[in-house]
C-alpha cells in the first residue's frame, strides 16, 4: 500500500476528530476509525510507517493517536 | 391513456372527514367533500360520458360530455366541476341529455379525420369509445367546413409524435405539463376554432419540453402517442415493475405484446410516482434490446487477447478457478467483489454472500462508495440510521424546503415535480449549490435564497446556518431536550456558537453574503416544517460525510425530524443505491448495517450460511486500487458497475485494472471495465428478472420479470452458480427466497416478503413486528439510535485548491436525459438531446481566455487533461466551471482527483482545481482512450482479427 | 379670464377635438385674450362632439360642432362671452338630450377637469367615501344591497349580495377586481367614466374595498383604450398624493391602492373568470364556477369582481343613501342604467335614465331616429350577444326581467341600430363569426359550435339543404346554449335565434312565414 496515500487518509481522519478539544479523546476516535473502516493489510502499513519511517508527514494528533494505540490497530 | 384499462373516477380523489350523502339516478351515494359528482357517479358505476377529465388532473370542464342534470338547479351543469352537496338528487341520463352530448359529439367528429381503422389509437380511443357511448350516428354538418385535418403532424420528439389533426384541445397535455410535470412546455395557442395546442410555436424537441411523457399518457386520442404503439400496435397485457434509474424508483407497468415491451407506463398506484414519470423511465428502455447486448459469456487469458464465447459452465469454471488460483498464491484476502446500485436487492445480497461466504474475506464494495456512503456514515452516526427520514409524499407537508447540492429537476425528475407542485402551492425554497440550477427559477417556482456558494465549503455555510439558528434563540430547545444527547449537544452548542461558525466570518471562505445566510437560516428554523433534501453535491467532498452530519445536527437543532413535512432527506442517484447499502455491500457491514467485528451479528449470518466469517473489514474500491497496484489484490467479480468510467483518477483506476490477474465483468455491454476484464458474464436487464429495488424513501419494490433473459441467465442466477463452483454452492429456486433470507437475517426486513410486497405494492423499511406495514417517516418517537447525537463539525479546507495553474474549481453533474455513465442512455434515442458533455464556463472566465461558445477547450487539473466544448453561461459563477459525465470520451474522471471523504472514501467529485484553455485537438488521454477503443472492439467476437 | 372647455377624451378626439384646442389656444394667443382650456370629458352627445363650451356670466355655453376652421368665427362672434353663432347650442345644462337624463353615476363627466381631485371634491366627490370611511363593513354591504344596485357589466347580479359573500369569505388576502375590459360592439360608458370622471371609479373601488376588507384593487382595461389609461394613470397618481388611495384612505387607518393591469386584446377578457385568469398573466381561459370568483377569485383569493359602471355608481349610494338611489327604476331594476346609442342612429351617445324607458322613447326622442333617414328594422342591445329585437318590440321598457321575458337582455346598456337595409341572416352569420373568433377555445359547443354555425348559415343563405340545414342551426344553437361553459357560446344563439325568429324573410322564407 501506498504509505503516502494513507498519510493523507489518517491526516483527514484526524483533522475531522480534531475538533474536540479532549486529546485523549480524538487518539481514541482516529484509531477506533481505523480499527472500524480499515482492511487489516492498511492498518498494518500505517503501524509500519510509523515504526519504521516515523510517520513522516502525519499530523501530530495522528502520530500519536497510532503510537498510542498501536495494538489495537494490528 | 392506458391500453390495459384502468379505472379513471375522472377527477382526483379527494380526502375529508365530512361525508356527503346525495342521490344519484334514485342511488344513494356517500362520498367526502369535495369529490365531483363525476367521480361519485363513477363509484357507483354511473360512468357519465368525459373526454376532458380524468382522475390525474383536476377538473376542467371544457368537453361538456358530463352534463348531469340537477334537481333545483337550472340548466345542466358539469359533472366534472360540479362538487357534491348534501341532499343533492343527480340524474346522469335523459332524453336532453342524451342529445346535448350527442350535438357536442357531432361537432367534435365534424373536426375529426374518419381513419379509425388505421389510427394507432384504434381500439383504445376515448373519443371513438364516447362517440359509441353517446351513440352518435351521423355528422350533418357539410364535410367542406373549416377543419383542421390537414395539419402536419409533428415527429420531432424522437418517442411520440403529435399529430394536430386529431387534436380535440381538450387541454389535458397541457394541464398534465403543468399540474403533474410542471414544466408549463405546452399552452394552447390562437381562440376560438383556431386554439391549437403547441409547445410554443416550435417543434417538441426545441420546445421546452422534457419528454416525460406526462401528456402523451393523458392524450385521449391518438395525437400523442408513443412511437412504439405506432409502430407496433395496441399491448395486449401489462405488468407492473420498477424503473432501474434513478434512485425515485417509480413504478412502471410494463405494456406488452408477448414478450416484447410496447410501452412503458406509470403505474397510478405507484407510492414513489403516482403515475408521473420522466423521459429515462418512460421512454429509454430501448438500450435493453439495443444490439450492443452481449449475450453469451467470454473469456480470454489476457486483455491484449481476443474474446472467445464460450458456454455459461466453461465461463463460471475459468473464473472460478482464477480466483481460486490467485487466493492459493496470494492470500485469501487477493480477491473481493463490487456490488451495483443498478441491481437488485437479490443479486447484490448474493454477491455479498459469495465474497463473505465463498471467498471467505470481506472484500466487497458497492459502487455507493462513490456516492452516497457519507450519507450512511452521517446518519447512521446522528440520528442511527443509514438512510433517508422521510418518504417522497411528505415533501406535500413542508413549508419550507431546502435543496443542498442536487439538482433534481434533472437528476429526479418525477421527485423535483411533486416537489414544484408543493412550492407553486407557496411552500418556500432555499437553493444551496454554486450553480444556479433550474429550481431556482423556472416557471411558477422561485427560490426565496439561492446560496451560491464555492464548491468545497457547504460545511462552513452549514455551520454558518447553524451559528444563526442558535445564537439567535430560533432553535427548539424542548426537542433537543426530549430526543437528544445532552454532552454532545452541548459541545456542539458551544462549538457553532464560536464567532469561526458566523455567517460574517464564514463569507470570505464560501463566497456567500452574511446576510442571505441569515435570512436563509431564519427561514429554515421559523418557517414551519422544513425539509432537507441533498445529493451528491454533499457527500462527494472531503468533508462529505462532516456535511451529512452537519445537515442532521441543524434538522435536530430545529425540530424538524420525526414527522410528516421535515426531514433529511439524500436524494440517491440510483435505483438501488438504498437497497445495494441496506443488504451489505460494505467492507465493514454485513446486511442492515451491522459491523462485522460485532459477533451476535456475525453468527446469526454464520450460523445460516454454514461458513465462518471474516471479523475484521475488507477493502474499500480505492484500496482495492491501491492494493492491486501494491500486488497484494488480483482478482475482483464486478456486477453492473463500471468502476474504470466512474471512479475518479482514470489514470490510475486503469493502472490498477491492468496490474490485476483476474477481472470478472458482469454487465450488459462491453463496458469500459470490460476492457480490462478476463472473464465477461452477460448481464440481464430489469425486464428480464423477478427482484426488488429499495428507493431513496427507502421504498422495497418489487422488480418483475417481463421477457426471458437475453442471454439464458438472471444475474442472480449467475452469481449461484458462481458461487457454486467455488465450492460454495447456495440453493435458490426463485429470487422471493432470497428475500426471505434477507428477512430472516436482518432486523429492518424481517416483515419484508414477496407476498406482502405484493399486496401491499410496496414496503418502506423498517418492516418488523414494530411496523408491520412498513415506516413511511422514521424517527417519530425516538431516534433509531436512540437520543440523537450533535457531531462537531468543524470546517476543514478541501486540499483541492485554486493556484495560479489551476485557477478554476471544476464541479460535475447529471442532465435530464443522460444518466451516469450513459451505457444505458447513451444507447436509446435520449441523445437527440445530450450527446455530448460539455463544460460550462461563465462568460468573464471565458472571455480571459479567448474561448467562444462551442469552443474546443483543453480541461487540466493535477491528475490529468481532457478536452470537452465549451458552453458559455451565467448558471456557473465566475472561478467555477461545470461539466457533466455522461460520455467516456469526455473523460471527466481523468481530470478529477484521488481526494476524498475522511471517513467513507467517497471521491471528491466536486470540486477539482483546473485550468481551461483553448484547444485543437482531443487530450493525449482521449486519443489513447480511442485507439484503445477500436483494439477493443476489434477483440470482441465478429470483429476479429482473425 | 375665460375658461374654455374642450373635450380631452377619446370620442371627442376622434373627431378632431385635438385640433380644435388648439385653433382656439391660437386664436386666443393671438388675439391677446386670456382662456384657460379646460379638457374635460364628454358630455356624450356625440353628434355634437367636438362639443366645446364656454364658461360665461349666463353659465356654461356649448357650441358644435366645432371644426378648426369655425374657431376664428367664433371668436369673432364674441363665443368667450357666450354670444350667438350659428353653432351655438345655448346653456349646456339646457340641451334637451342632456337636461331630461338622470345623471347620477355621470354627474361630474363633462362637467369637472377629470384630472382635478379637488374639482371632484367641490362637486360632491368623497363623500360616499367619507360616509362609508364611518361604517362596519357589514354596514356599508347592506346599504348597497338595499341600493338594489346589480351588476352593469351585463350579468346583473345583485352587487350587494356578492359583496356580502367576499365579505364573509375567511380566506385572506382578498381583492378588488374592476372590469374595465369593455368589448361589447355600441358601447362606451366605461370608457366615458374612466376618461371623464376617474376618481368616481376609484372612490368606488376603495368603498368596495372597505366593504369587502381588500386592500388592493385592480383595473383590468382593455388594451383599445389607451386615453384612459393615461386619465387613470393620472388619476391614481393624485388619489395617491391626496390619500384617496394609500395606506391611510383620507387620513383614516384603512389602506386601499389600485392597480391597472392591461388586457390584451381579447373579448372573452369580458368575461369574469377568463379576465381573472388574465390577470394572473394566465391565457384568458373560462373557469368554471363554481368555484365563485367571490370566494375563490383572483390567485385563488376572495375577490369582487365588479365592472366598471357598478363601481362608478356606488360613491352616490354610500353619498347619498340607499333609497334615493333604488327611487329610480322599475321592479327589480333600480337606479339609474347609462344606455349607449350607436349604430344607424342620428343622435348617438350616452343617455343616463332610469330603468324603464322604453326602447322607442331612446330611439326616436333621444336618438332622432335613424342617422340615414330609412326606417329603423332592429335593434340590437346588450352588445354582440344580445337578441335583435324588430320594431315590434320597441315599446318594450328597459328592465331586466322584462327584457329577459322577451328573449333579450339589457346587457351593458348598449343599443345597436339598423335600418332597412340590413340582411339579417348576415347579422346572424357574424354573431356565430364574432364567437368563432373570440371564443377562447375551451369549451366544444362554442369552440367548434360557432364555426359550424357560420357555415350552416352560409349553407342556408346559399339555398342549399335549406330546411334540414335550418333544423341543424336549432340543434346547434339549442347544443350552444345549454352545453356552453360561459356566457359567451350560451348567448351567442340569442341574436341568431332573434334573426331567424324575427326576420324569417332573409333567410330565404316568404315574408312572414315562420321558419321551422
Amino acid at each position: 500500500m501506498d504509505a503516502h496515500k494513507l498519510v493523507k487518509m489518517v491526516n483527514g481522519i484526524a483533522a475531522f476528530f480534531e475538533a474536540d478539544p479532549d486529546r485523549n479523546a480524538v487518539m481514541e476516535s482516529v484509531a477506533g476509525h481505523l480499527k472500524r473502516f480499515w482492511d487489516p493489510r492498511m492498518r498494518r502499513e500505517i503501524v509500519r510507517f510509523v515504526d519504521e519511517q516515523g510517520g513522516e508527514g502525519l499530523k501530530e494528533i495522528a502520530l500519536l493517536a497510532i503510537r498510542t494505540h498501536r495494538d489495537k490497530l494490528l | 391513456m392506458y391500453s390495459v384499462k384502468e379505472p379513471d373516477g375522472g377527477t382526483p380523489r379527494r380526502v375529508s372527514e365530512q361525508l356527503i350523502t346525495l342521490e344519484i339516478d334514485g342511488v344513494r351515494v356517500v362520498v367526502p367533500a369535495g369529490t365531483s359528482v363525476m367521480r361519485a357517479a363513477a363509484g357507483i358505476d354511473r360512468r357519465i360520458p368525459k373526454l376532458c377529465a380524468t382522475d390525474t388532473l383536476e377538473a376542467f370542464g371544457s368537453c361538456r360530455l358530463c352534463l348531469v342534470e340537477i334537481e333545483g338547479r337550472r340548466g345542466y351543469p358539469a359533472s366534472c366541476t360540479t362538487l357534491v352537496e348534501s341532499g343533492m338528487k343527480v340524474r346522469t341520463q335523459s332524453e336532453k341529455l342524451a342529445k346535448l352530448r350527442r350535438g357536442t359529439m357531432e361537432l367534435y367528429i365534424s373536426d375529426h379525420p374518419l381513419d379509425c381503422l388505421t389510427c394507432p389509437a384504434n381500439g383504445n380511443c376515448e373519443l371513438q369509445e364516447m362517440a359509441g357511448v353517446v351513440g352518435l350516428r351521423e355528422v350533418r354538418y357539410a364535410d367542406d367546413g373549416e377543419n383542421h385535418l390537414n395539419v402536419v403532424k409533428d415527429e420531432s420528439n424522437p418517442y411520440f409524435t403529435f399529430d394536430p389533426s386529431k387534436c380535440i384541445v381538450c387541454s389535458r397535455c397541457v394541464r398534465a405539463c403543468e399540474e403533474t410535470q410542471g414544466t408549463f412546455a405546452l399552452t394552447v395557442l390562437g381562440r376560438g376554432f383556431d386554439s391549437k395546442i403547441s409547445p410554443g410555436n416550435q417543434d417538441f424537441l426545441s420546445s421546452e419540453c422534457v419528454s416525460c411523457g406526462a401528456c402523451v399518457q393523458a392524450c385521449p386520442t391518438a395525437t400523442l402517442m408513443e412511437k412504439s404503439v405506432v409502430d407496433k400496435g395496441q399491448p395486449d397485457h401489462s405488468i407492473v415493475t420498477t424503473c432501474a434509474y434513478c434512485g425515485v424508483g417509480c413504478s412502471f407497468r410494463a405494456e406488452m405484446k408477448g414478450s416484447e415491451v410496447v410501452r412503458m407506463l406509470p403505474n397510478k398506484d405507484g407510492r414513489a410516482n403516482h403515475g408521473h414519470s420522466c423521459v429515462k423511465g418512460r421512454f429509454a428502455w430501448g438500450y435493453a434490446t439495443h444490439p450492443d447486448r452481449i449475450k453469451k459469456p467470454m473469456i480470454r487469458r489476457s486483455i491484449t487477447e481476443a474474446w472467445r464465447e464460450v458456454s455459461w459452465e466453461e465461463a463460471i469454471g475459468y473464473a472460478a478457478s482464477e480466483f481460486r488460483r490467485i487466493q492459493a498464491k496470494y492470500g485469501r484476502g487477493a480477491v473481493g467483489g463490487i456490488t451495483s446500485s443498478r441491481c437488485s436487492n437479490e443479486e447484490t445480497f448474493l454477491v455479498q454472500k459469495l465474497v463473505r461466504a465463498a471467498f471467505g474475506n470481506n472484500n466487497v464494495d458497492t459502487c455507493a462508495r462513490v456516492c452516497h456512503s457519507p450519507t450512511g456514515y452521517g446518519l447512521k452516526t446522528t440520528l442511527g440510521e443509514s438512510a433517508g427520514t422521510q418518504n417522497f409524499d411528505s415533501v406535500q407537508d413542508a413549508d419550507v424546503i431546502v435543496v443542498i447540492g442536487a439538482n433534481p429537476t434533472e437528476a429526479h425528475p418525477v421527485f423535483a415535480s411533486q416537489m414544484k407542485r408543493r412550492l407553486r402551492e407557496g411552500a418556500k425554497l432555499i437553493v444551496i449549490d454554486p450553480r444556479r440550477i433550474d429550481l431556482v427559477r423556472m416557471p411558477h417556482v422561485e427560490a426565496s435564497y439561492h446560496l451560491q456558494l464555492l464548491p468545497g465549503t457547504n460545511v462552513a455555510l452549514m455551520n454558518a446556518l447553524a451559528h444563526v439558528v442558535v445564537i439567535e434563540g430560533l432553535h427548539d430547545e424542548e426537542f433537543v431536550r426530549r430526543r437528544c444527547e445532552p454532552a454532545a449537544y452541548e459541545k456542539w452548542k458551544a462549538f457553532i456558537c464560536e464567532e469561526r461558525n458566523s455567517p460574517e466570518a464564514m463569507e470570505s471562505i464560501t463566497g456567500v453574503p452574511a446576510a442571505e445566510v441569515r435570512g436563509a437560516a431564519r427561514l429554515y428554523a421559523t418557517g414551519g416544517n422544513a425539509a432537507i433534501y441533498y445529493g451528491l453535491g454533499v457527500t462527494e467532498h472531503s468533508q462529505g460525510s462532516t456535511m451529512v452530519m452537519g445537515i442532521a445536527n441543524l434538522a435536530m437543532v430545529t425540530g424538524n425530524l420525526g414527522r410528516p413535512g421535515v426531514g433529511v432527506n439524500p436524494l440517491r442517484g440510483q435505483n438501488n443505491v438504498q437497497g445495494s447499502c441496506d443488504m451489505g455491500s460494505f467492507p465493514h457491514e454485513l446486511p442492515g448495517y451491522r459491523h462485522v467485528s460485532d459477533p451476535v451479528v456475525r453468527a446469526s449470518f454464520e450460523q445460516d450460511w454454514g461458513v465462518e466469517l471474516e471479523p475484521e473489514p475488507g477493502l474499500r474500491i480505492p484500496n482495492m486500487f491501491d492494493a492491486a497496484l501494491d500486488g497484494s489484490f488480483k482478482g475482483l467479480y464486478v456486477q453492473g458497475e463500471d468502476i474504470a468510467q466512474s471512479d475518479p483518477d482514470t489514470k490510475h483506476v486503469t493502472r490498477a485494472l491492468e496490474s490485476m490477474e483476474c477481472i470478472v465483468v458482469q454487465d450488459l455491454f462491453v463496458n469500459e471495465t470490460a476492457k480490462f476484464a478476463h472473464v465477461f458474464l452477460p448481464g440481464s436487464s430489469f425486464l428480464e428478472k423477478d427482484g426488488t429495488f429499495t428507493n431513496a424513501e427507502r421504498r422495497i419494490s418489487r422488480v418483475r420479470k417481463v421477457m426471458p433473459p437475453l442471454a439464458g441467465l438472471s444475474d442472480w442466477e449467475v452469481t449461484v452458480a458462481l458461487s457454486a463452483a467455488l465450492g460454495y454452492p447456495m440453493h435458490y429456486d426463485h429470487p422471493s427466497q432470497i428475500m426471505d433470507e434477507i428477512a430472516r437475517l436482518t432486523p429492518t426486513f424481517s416483515g419484508v416478503s414477496y407476498e406482502k410486497i405484493d399486496r401491499l405494492g410496496s414496503i418502506q423499511w423498517p418492516c418488523n413486528d414494530k411496523a408491520p406495514e412498513g415506516t413511511p417517516v422514521m424517527h417519530e418517537d425516538e431516534f433509531v439510535r436512540g437520543k440523537g447525537r450533535f457531531v462537531v463539525t468543524g470546517y476543514v479546507p478541501t486540499d483541492e485548491r485554486t493556484s495560479r495553474k489551476f485557477p478554476l474549481l471544476l464541479t460535475t453533474g447529471r442532465i435530464l436525459t443522460q444518466y451516469n455513465v450513459g451505457a444505458q442512455t447513451r444507447r436509446t434515442a435520449n441523445v437527440a438531446w445530450h450527446h455530448e458533455d460539455r463544460l460550462e464556463i461563465h462568460p468573464h472566465d471565458a472571455e480571459q481566455r479567448g474561448i467562444r461558445d462551442g469552443d474546443w477547450v483543453g480541461v487540466q487539473s493535477r491528475a490529468g487533461e481532457t478536452t470537452l466544448r465549451a458552453s458559455l453561461t451565467e448558471r456557473v459563477q465566475p472561478g467555477v466551471v461545470y461539466t457533466t459525465f455522461h460520455h467516456p470520451e469526455s473523460g471527466a474522471n481523468v481530470v478529477t482527483t484521488e481526494n476524498a471523504d475522511w471517513a467513507t472514501s467517497c471521491p471528491e467529485y466536486k470540486v477539482t482545481a483546473v485550468q481551461v484553455k483553448p484547444a485543437a485537438e482531443p487530450s493525449m488521454w482521449q486519443k489513447r482512450f480511442g485507439e484503445q477503443q477500436r483494439a477493443q472492439i476489434d477483440l470482441l467476437p465478429g470483429h476479429g482479427r482473425s | 379670464m375665460t375658461t374654455v372647455y374642450v373635450p380631452g377624451d377619446s370620442a371627442a378626439r376622434s373627431v378632431g377635438a385635438e385640433d380644435a384646442a388648439q385653433a382656439i389656444a391660437r386664436a386666443a394667443a393671438a388675439r391677446g385674450d386670456d382662456v384657460t382650456i379646460v379638457r374635460n370629458g364628454s358630455r356624450g352627445m356625440f353628434w355634437l362632439e367636438p362639443m366645446v363650451e364656454v364658461v360665461t356670466e349666463q353659465g356654461r355655453i356649448a357650441y358644435g360642432p366645432v371644426a378648426p376652421g369655425d374657431v376664428p368665427g367664433l371668436f369673432d362672434a364674441g363665443f368667450l362671452a357666450g354670444r350667438a353663432h350659428s353653432l351655438c347650442l345655448g346653456p349646456t345644462s339646457e340641451i334637451p338630450y342632456l337636461k331630461k337624463q338622470e345623471r347620477l353615476t355621470f354627474a361630474r363627466v363633462g362637467v369637472t377637469n377629470p384630472i382635478d381631485l379637488a374639482e371632484y371634491e367641490a362637486h360632491g366627490g368623497l363623500r360616499g367615501l367619507r360616509a362609508a370611511l364611518a361604517m362596519a363593513p357589514q354596514d356599508i354591504v347592506e346599504e348597497v344591497v338595499r341600493s338594489g344596485l346589480r351588476g352593469r357589466g351585463g350579468a346583473a347580479f345583485p352587487c350587494g349580495i356578492k359583496w356580502r359573500t367576499v365579505l364573509g369569505a375567511e380566506a385572506r388576502p382578498k381583492y378588488v377586481v374592476c372590469n374595465a375590459d369593455e368589448g361589447d360592439s355600441g358601447t362606451f360608458s366605461d370608457r366615458m367614466i374612466m376618461e371623464g370622471d376617474p376618481f368616481v371609479l376609484l372612490e368606488g373601488m376603495a368603498i368596495a374595498g372597505l366593504a369587502v376588507q381588500a386592500s388592493k384593487g385592480y383595473i383590468y382595461l382593455r388594451s383599445e383604450y389607451p386615453d384612459a389609461e393615461r386619465t387613470l394613470a393620472l388619476a391614481i397618481a393624485a388619489a395617491r398624493r391626496a390619500g384617496l388611495l394609500g395606506d391611510h384612505l383620507l387620513g383614516s387607518d384603512r389602506a386601499f391602492d389600485v392597480e391597472v393591469r392591461r388586457g390584451a386584446g381579447a373579448y372573452i377578457c369580458g368575461e369574469e373568470t377568463a379576465m381573472l385568469e388574465s390577470l394572473e398573466g394566465k391565457r384568458g381561459m373560462v373557469r368554471p364556477k363554481p368555484p365563485l370568483p367571490a370566494l375563490e377569485g383572483l390567485f385563488g383569493c376572495p375577490t369582487a369582481v365588479n365592472n366598471v359602471i357598478t363601481l362608478a355608481s356606488v360613491p352616490f349610494i354610500l353619498d347619498m343613501g340607499a333609497k334615493s338611489y333604488a327611487d329610480y327604476g322599475m321592479g327589480r331594476s333600480q337606479g339609474t342604467l347609462p344606455f349607449q346609442l350607436a349604430g344607424n342612429i342620428k343622435r348617438g351617445g350616452l343617455v343616463e335614465k332610469a330603468f324603464g324607458i322604453t326602447l322607442r322613447e331612446l330611439l326616436y326622442d333621444y336618438g332622432g331616429g335613424s342617422a340615414s333617414g330609412r326606417p329603423i328594422r332592429a335593434v340590437q342591445v346588450g352588445g354582440p350577444l344580445g337578441a335583435y329585437l324588430p320594431a315590434s318590440r320597441f315599446d318594450t321598457p328597459l328592465d331586466y326581467e322584462t327584457f329577459a321575458a322577451a328573449g333579450a337582455m339589457i346587457g351593458h346598456g348598449g343599443v345597436v341600430v339598423f335600418d332597412d337595409t340590413v340582411d339579417m341572416a348576415e347579422m346572424a352569420r357574424y354573431a356565430m363569426e364574432f364567437c368563432a373568433i373570440e371564443s377562447c377555445g375551451k369549451c366544444t359547443p362554442c369552440r367548434i359550435g360557432s364555426r359550424r354555425g357560420v357555415e350552416v348559415i352560409d349553407h342556408i343563405r346559399a339555398g342549399r339543404k335549406a330546411s334540414g340545414n335550418l333544423a341543424l342551426l336549432r340543434d346547434l344553437c339549442d347544443t350552444m346554449i345549454h352545453g356552453s361553459l360561459c356566457a359567451m357560446g350560451g348567448l351567442t344563439p340569442a341574436p341568431v335565434l332573434s334573426a331567424l325568429d324575427h326576420f324569417p324573410e332573409d333567410f330565404g322564407a316568404s315574408r312572414g312565414a315562420k321558419l321551422l
